[in-house]
């Protein structure tokens, strides 16, 4: 055990110098994972708005559909993103392979139904007299979805949370569509799983940190603004 | 009668094959007070949805002012207003819970001002009030707050569907007041759900029950409800204690009674082919300020019967709540709706 703390005490050390590899890894991981869930929160709130909120005809289906792409396989998602991106792949000529462009696309397909189906879930269980309460209040179609939206932000923030945590945490995407390129396309986790192999435990000590500290500060956020 | 605000004809609803509510006919003036009450599950809230034009009728048109109108009309949008038994207040303040209203309609002159005549309406402090989370507020004050809100619309119909069943005294009260105050001072139409009689006794103009979704003249019809059993040949109503009513051939959902051929004696007759003479106890008697007479609510073990008597019928039969009497009526006056 006496690795991990020489590894942690060298973390320390790593952060506070500037290390460029490491804050390089940072920076990729912030970029891929905000684009992704800027991206899937635009589009991710109103199809779960609409598949909360509307009846219509295959919504069962629609509904069992994104409850099981929640546990979609990172891998998966990026091997179907390779296909897609890689040079004889449909969207090729965009040369997004081994870019973190190429992450967050990979990176939004796995924060999408997460987005979507928790935003559904919170519609459906909207209180009954809500509704019943703008309508008498002389709202109209529109007031009606965007006070839901607003009645039921603390947990669309949750959702939104959930995805980044999955997001952040992510390797498979990374690795094979980003292909782990140091000082480009290398993030977080991809650097911790290499460092790993390597034994430079301390490097992965020190970016398993910054993972930490990000999460935990995503959720010191979310906690101050329940409060307000 | 004056000018009608709501006409509806042949009005029914059906939650999937289940028909919940079948209204023939029923006229609301303007500017009156309508009292409905009735059992759980009669049809009341639904009615007063479909009033709201929270959603639309399965069959039938609802007139509004004249026009047949429809959910989400814009008509009908700015002028009709439900509060329920458990309001929902926005997760925002009591001053934003109150003009949410008037801001989706843009209408958003003198606002503090408007805020604090509303929130006096029913009895709450605007200094005290305005910027207190909806969370900080206890049952009665919620409810005041869903008041304010609506009175702060001037609709020209108010429907409140159990709005003081479940407030503390002092806030039943206050909302009693501002909904009288609101058909003085603009002419507002009340149609008032409620269980609490007496209330309903003192301020309507017209009173109504419900059974089984359909309608009923209070004063002038009773209901005995279902359920109903075939047996000796004929339909009877079961009351326990080795009682039963005798009823006309089934022919509908509810057997109804006009009050005026239900006959109150003290002791059992053998006379004038009254077939059904049961036992009832005398469990609530209001004075009816627009008549004069006394309101006599009757126990028949398992239902109650409303009974507008005069003064001359108490006091010679000596009734008060807890006297037994008999109630004496002929199978054949039973109608089934």
């Amino acid at each position: 055990m006496e690795f991990l703390a020489s590894g942690f005490l060298k973390a320390i050390e790593l952060l506070i110098r500037g290390d460029a590899s490491t804050w390089s890894a940072v920076s990729a991981t912030l970029q891929a994972s905000t684009w992704s869930m800027l991206i899937s929160l635009v589009f991710g709130l109103p199809c779960g708005f609409a598949l909360g909120y509307f009846d219509f005809r295959f919504k069962r289906q629609v509904r069992t559909l994104v409850d099981t792409l929640l546990a979609l396989p990172t891998v998966c998602v990026g091997l179907l993103v390779y296909a897609f991106i890689s040079s004889r792949g449909p969207l090729g000529e965009f040369e997004l392979l081994f870019t973190l462009s190429g992450i967050a696309m990979g990176q939004t397909i796995l924060a999408f139904p997460i987005v979507t189906a928790i935003t559904a879930s919170i519609i459906e269980n909207i209180d009954e007299d809500l509704k019943l309460t703008l309508v008498s209040l002389g709202a109209g179609k529109r007031n009606i979805i965007l006070t839901c939206l607003w009645e039921v932000r603390f947990g669309i923030l949750a959702a939104a949370v959930t995805a980044y945590g999955r997001v952040l945490t992510e390797v498979g995407i990374s690795m094979m569509v980003g292909g782990n390129i140091k000082y480009h396309t290398r993030t977080i986790t991809t650097a911790i799983a290499l460092e790993t192999n390597k034994g430079m435990f301390a490097d992965g000590i020190a970016l398993g940190i910054v993972l930490m500290a990000i999460a935990f500060g995503v959720n010191i956020s979310l906690s101050f603004l329940r409060k307000r | 009668m004056g000018k009608l605000l709501y006409e509806l004809n042949r009005v029914c609803h059906l939650y999937g094959d289940k028909k919940v509510l079948d209204i023939d006919t029923l006229d609301i003036p303007a500017g009156s007070i309508l009292g409905l009450s009735g059992p759980n599950g009669s049809g009341k809230s639904t009615l007063l949805k479909l009033l709201a034009f929270a959603m639309a009728p399965s069959q039938g048109k609802i007139i509004f002012n004249n026009r047949p109108e429809a959910p989400m009309s814009p008509r009908v949008r700015s002028r009709v207003t439900l509060l329920t038994q458990k309001p929902y207040l926005l997760k925002r303040s009591v001053f934003d819970n109150v003009i949410y209203g008037l801001k989706i309609r843009k209408d958003t002159k003198n606002l503090k001002q408007r805020v604090a005549q509303a929130l006096a309406a029913v009895g709450l402090d605007f200094s005290e009030f305005y910027g207190r989370s909806w969370h900080e507020l206890s049952g009665g004050e919620a409810q005041r707050v869903a008041m304010a809100a609506r009175l702060i619309l001037r609709p020209k119909a108010l429907l409140l569907d159990e709005p003081v069943a479940s407030v503390d005294t002092e806030s039943a009260s206050l909302i009693r007041r501002a909904s009288l105050a609101a058909r003085d001072s603009w002419g507002c139409t009340l149609i008032i759900v409620s269980h609490d009689l007496i209330w309903l006794n003192q301020c309507s103009d017209t009173r109504i029950s419900m059974a089984k979704g359909r309608i009923f003249s209070t004063l002038e019809e009773s209901i005995l409800p279902p359920p109903y059993e075939k047996r000796q040949g004929g339909t009877i109503k079961d009351l326990g204690n080795n009682e039963y009513i005798s009823l006309s051939p089934q022919t509908g959902s509810a057997a109804v009674i006009s009050q005026k051929q239900i006959k109150i004696s003290l002791s059992k007759e053998e006379k004038d082919g009254y077939d059904n003479q049961v036992t009832a106890q005398v469990i609530q008697m209001i004075l009816e300020q627009k008549t004069g007479n006394i309101l006599t609510t009757l126990s028949m073990d398992n239902f109650l019967i409303n009974l507008s008597l005069t003064r001359e019928q108490v006091s010679t039969q000596g009734l008060r709540p807890g006297k037994k009497v008999i109630l004496m009526f002929r199978s054949q006056d039973i109608a089934w709706r």
